[in-house]
């Protein structure tokens, strides 16, 4: 029989941090440490106006989004995402859990 | 979007939705009676009534106190307060036959007020009769609520089990730790001997084998269950040894088992963060 839902069976933060002005880090609840630049996350925001809903393409152009992007604040979202507010451009992305491990 | 006044949920230990997909199985009923057989276990319980659209637990509790608003801080509200539990309800804010036909941006602001801006205080469990349906208001709940678990309520019947997955599915989704299922309207006891099954037998625990996840218990129909609800009393407080309450009584302890390991697992998580940027 297939495992029962438990805790363990999703993958949580363990620890989130700062790195620079541009990036920062999350050690995952199994040990993975993963880096994110900012504006490599707000060029796949996945919000209803910067993507496309039924293609699933980027409305905004990758050049848009200046590589020196800084945050003002990451914070979670119930217990399977964050929100990334950015210095400027899009911050209604909510960005899973499962999306952030898959792309790194 | 993620409010900063989440730190009002901080000192509540399990925050618990009770959930099924879809209305008329008992949400409202296994909510109420989770709610007291923990408060009668000693427990510091909170109940909180996010069905909006058909609020019940008003007339299912006896009015003793009633919400208010806290004397220094003006946008806070103090809950309401029966048989030992803290609740807050839309019934509350309503006349018992109006409707509170709000669209759903007002639906959300009111959500996030029942979880930030009641003074909920330090409680053993925070308890969430949701919505029937995977709408809106549950997204918010399950991005604002940081849920400890969901327990998931099934009648056994097909058509009612077919909302329940979309349920589960929805707590998946978005990584909330399933607790089990409860299925109410199970069996009824004619005598010592002979029990029906209405509705079909071993739905629920197929539909818990099949969707990995465990079986809390089965819950019969039964018309004490009813009558306590309608009057505003409490099965425990009329009938403590009688099988319906028994059996909320056994649903109840699975429950807090399963939350006990499931907070052993999730310790070292980190919930509810804000990491504000450095410049």
């Amino acid at each position: 029989m297939e495992k029962i839902d438990s805790a363990d069976s999703f993958i949580f933060i363990r620890a989130i941090q700062q790195k620079d002005l541009h990036r920062f880090t999350i050690e995952w609840s199994d040990g993975m440490i993963s880096e994110y630049r900012l504006c490599d996350l707000q060029r796949m925001c996945c919000c209803a106006e910067c993507r496309d809903e039924k293609t699933g393409r980027m409305r905004i152009a990758p050049s848009s989004v200046a590589d020196d992007l800084q945050a003002l604040r990451i914070v979670s979202v119930g217990t399977y995402a964050l929100q990334i507010f950015f210095s400027q451009g899009c911050s209604k992305g909510i960005y899973s859990f499962k999306l952030l491990r898959s792309k790194w | 979007m993620p409010d900063s006044t989440s730190h009002n949920l901080s000192s509540i230990r399990h925050i618990v939705a009770v959930a099924a997909g879809k209305g008329g199985v008992g949400k409202s009923t296994v909510a109420l009676n989770l709610a007291l057989y923990l408060v009668g276990k000693g427990a510091k319980v909170g109940l909180l009534d996010a069905d909006l659209y058909g609020p019940s637990l008003k007339k299912m509790l006896p009015e003793e106190t009633l919400p208010s608003q806290h004397p220094q801080h003006q946008e806070r509200i103090i809950p309401a307060k029966s048989r030992g539990i803290k609740w807050i309800s839309m019934a509350h804010f309503l006349h018992e036959e109006s409707s509170a036909s709000v669209r759903a941006p007002i639906a959300n602001g009111v959500i996030k007020q029942f979880l930030h801006l009641v003074e909920w205080g330090d409680l053993d469990y925070l308890i969430i009769d949701f919505p029937p349906g995977t709408g809106d208001i549950q997204l918010t709940l399950i991005q604002e609520g940081a849920l400890s678990g969901a327990v998931i309520v099934g009648a056994p019947q097909e058509i009612a089990l077919l909302d329940v997955s979309k349920a589960v599915a929805m707590f998946r989704e978005m990584q909330v730790p399933l607790i089990g299922l409860v299925e109410n309207m199970s069996y009824y006891r004619v005598d010592d001997k002979t029990i029906l099954y209405p509705f079909g037998k071993g739905k629920g625990e197929c539909f818990t084998l099949e969707n990995r996840m465990y079986f809390l218990g089965k819950i019969p129909v039964d018309p004490e269950i009813s009558r306590c609800c309608d009057q505003g009393e409490s099965i425990f407080a009329v009938s403590f040894e009688s099988e319906a309450a028994l059996s909320f009584a056994s649903v109840a302890e699975k429950v807090t088992d399963q939350l006990i390991s499931l907070e052993k697992l999730a310790q070292s998580s980190l919930k509810n963060f804000d990491l504000k940027w450095k410049r």
